[in-house]
């Protein structure tokens, strides 16, 4: 009986640590941030990472590395444990709501009936930590570029909270698992709800800070943004959010929208690998196709159009119902 | 409580590749006072022309900026040969009417990419990018070097164009008009280049020519002042062309205005080549100037370039002085971003061509 519960939880541990738990993910991490890179490369006619690795699959990789290395400065006038802290926590608030995706079945590492309510908030708590690290670091450009980040979650917020919940009315359940258990007995939902599939994609692209609404960081007007203070491990670890950041975001889509790692009646990681490939295809579509724009563009595009066809999403999924 | 945060832009900044220092007082995401601080890249070319000869100086003058090369050396040595009194074979004057709008358009695929990275737009620049690389290959065929050809001489040119050399730059001319058009296209239909650059960086007519802006800056807010129909050196009075204008004033109407000229200057050059006379590439120069001062003006890509040249009789010049483009467009400049917003600042500074390297010379502020 003891040995049968040692048993069970060396496996846990094992799981937890390694598949599909923290290595696994942050190569999967980097494995993503390897394919859009490609991808948008080859959108704009060029190769993209070639020499480290075969076809410079090994990259991101290479790119962590050398940031560690790299010297770590504060700046005088920076408030030091903060500063030292928000990238340790982007790190693991990344992190954590992998946790809940389902990847080799049906069911994820960590279920409970409410799990999507604590992965959106989660998620939601990245930018405010990212405002809190620019506040924190002093800087002219940081400093604009933080308030452009708390300006933007202004206009995203309640879409993208709108868009990840409305798969709930028809599912009836708030819990991941459960969703992708339930498009695999019907349809997937981005057929029954494309508006929300749409909505989705745009609100988390701002989310994310890609292109077009990478307005905090835009290299070309503010050197940086919100992260030019940090060097070294804490951009490191800042980079890393980056990419565990895209692999969240493709993996939501995944889940909420196109059935998660099943297929008819099977259910398999292979399957789950396939469709974040075509959430990256799609990501660095619209990077490759955009320029950039202004904030108070953003705002206004955002309350005009988003905010009302997310709310006529759910209307519409209500009166279907 | 004071809420105007004081923002310096450079000297150094991932926009520009230039060193020049903007101070601007910004108020809640709006400038509202520009100053401008020039002198970081002064190299002290004036001074060194004074002691060079004047052949030596053609190669001095070429390196004052990599893009418009071509046109500083052909100003200055139309300067020389005006003070010598001597007449230009007309196939030189035909050579260099087709290297200076080949440089243009260079300059202007250059100058697209750059405005679309300000825009943010990257693959904009990766393919602008790509197709300048055409053109660099005819100017490398042709004269041996991408920049800085070293092409010109005091009473014509170094090197003849070669009768091989024509059908691949006829074809690849015909593929750089293709691409011209298709970037027209989509900056006519692109919302999102539309919002960026309609009405930022407003010009008036009456705003510019009391500032003295030249070139597409100018000619973007609906004055069709350029050199080449003004004073028609090199080959310009033989090969007729249109002076294009734009009336919008800002700095989507700059865009247009450059990726108009990009046929234009193809056509110019087609028609140059079809009508190439059979002449002598130059004619010999004695080593002494005579006395006498002279001011010469060349249409550059980026606007009217002027060099006064004045010779005491020996083989130094006394006083050679450059006035760039771009120093010319920094006032228009200043102007332009006063109530501009700060995401804007990057695409107007980009709006103008700025070539800082160009403009640093000796200035009296009185």
């Amino acid at each position: 009986m003891e040995l049968k519960i040692l048993l069970e939880s060396v496996i846990a541990l094992l799981e937890l640590f390694l598949f599909p738990g923290f290595l696994f993910l942050i190569f999967f991490s980097f494995f993503i941030e390897w394919l859009d890179r490609k991808m948008v490369a080859k959108f704009q006619n060029r190769y993209g990472p070639l020499h480290v690795g075969p076809k410079g699959i090994l990259q991101p990789f290479a790119d962590i590395l050398k940031l560690l290395s790299k010297e770590d400065i504060t700046p005088e006038s920076a408030n030091e444990i903060p500063f030292k802290l928000t990238p340790l926590l982007l790190f693991s608030f990344a992190l954590t709501p992998l946790f809940c995706i389902p990847i080799i079945s049906n069911s994820a590492l960590i279920t409970f009936p409410t799990d999507l309510v604590i992965v959106i908030f989660l998620m939601s708590c990245i930018p405010v930590l990212s405002f809190i690290a620019a506040w924190v670091s002093t800087n002219r450009f940081s400093t604009i570029g933080g308030t452009r980040l708390a300006l933007q979650m202004f206009g995203y917020e309640i879409p993208l909270v709108l868009a990840l919940v409305s798969p709930t009315i028809t599912t009836q359940t708030f819990s991941i698992s459960k969703i992708v258990e339930w498009q695999m007995g019907n349809l997937w939902l981005f057929l029954i709800q494309p508006i929300g599939f749409a909505i989705a994609i745009i609100c988390l692209l701002a989310h994310l800070q890609r292109l077009p609404f990478d307005m905090p960081e835009a290299e070309t007007e503010l050197v940086g943004g919100w992260l030019v203070e940090f060097s070294g491990k804490k951009l490191a670890l800042i980079k890393l959010t980056k990419s565990l950041e895209l692999t969240l975001a493709a993996s939501l889509i995944t889940s909420l929208y196109l059935g998660g790692p099943s297929f008819l009646v099977i259910s398999h990681p292979v399957i789950y690998f396939l469709k974040i490939i075509v959430c990256v295809f799609i990501f660095a579509n619209l990077k490759a196709l955009f320029a950039r724009f202004r904030i108070d563009q953003f705002l206004v595009g955002a309350w005009k159009y988003l905010i009302p066809l997310a709310i006529l999403q759910i209307a519409m999924t209500q009166i279907l119902s | 409580m004071k809420t105007e945060i004081r923002i310096p832009f450079g000297p150094q900044h991932p926009d520009l590749e230039e060193p020049i220092n903007f101070m601007f007082e910004v108020e809640e995401e709006y400038v509202k006072k520009v100053s401008v601080r020039l002198g970081y890249i002064h190299r002290g070319i004036e001074k060194l022309a004074e002691e060079r000869s004047f052949l030596k100086n053609i190669y001095l003058v070429e390196r004052i900026c990599g893009i418009c090369s071509f046109a500083h050396s052909t100003c200055y040595v139309q300067a020389v040969e005006e003070l010598l009194e001597i007449e230009v074979p007309r196939r030189a004057r035909f050579i260099r009417t087709i290297i200076a709008e080949m440089e243009r358009i260079q300059n202007h695929y250059l100058w697209l990419a750059f405005t679309a990275k300000a825009m943010g737009f990257d693959t904009l620049f990766m393919y602008s990018m790509r197709d300048r690389d055409h053109i660099l290959k005819i100017l490398e065929l042709i004269t041996g070097k991408r920049v800085n050809y070293g092409l010109n001489t005091i009473g014509g040119v170094r090197r003849d164009l070669p009768e091989e050399l024509q059908p691949e730059i006829f074809s690849k001319l015909i593929y750089l008009k293709k691409r011209a058009k298709k970037y027209k296209e989509l900056c006519e239909s692109d919302p999102l280049i539309q919002k960026r650059t309609k009405n930022i960086g407003i010009l008036k007519p009456k705003d510019a020519r009391k500032l003295s802006a030249v070139g597409p800056t100018i000619r973007a807010s609906g004055i069709d002042d350029d050199v080449r129909s003004i004073e028609k050196y090199a080959a310009y009075d033989e090969i007729s062309f249109n002076v294009i204008t734009y009336k919008g004033c800002d700095v989507f109407s700059r865009i247009l205005v450059r990726i108009d000229e990009i046929p234009e200057s193809a056509k110019i050059i087609e028609n140059a080549l079809h009508n190439m006379p059979d002449t002598p590439t130059q004619v010999k120069t004695p080593k002494e100037i005579p006395k006498g001062e002279t001011v010469s003006k060349v249409e550059a890509p980026r606007g009217e370039n002027l060099h006064f040249l004045k010779s005491n009789g020996t083989e130094k010049p006394e006083r050679l002085k450059i006035r760039a483009p771009t120093l010319a467009n920094l006032t228009a400049l200043c102007k332009m971003l006063e109530g501009a917003n700060i995401a804007d600042i990057p695409v107007i500074i980009a709006g103008i061509d700025p070539c800082i390297a160009c403009a640093e010379r000796m200035i009296f502020l009185k």
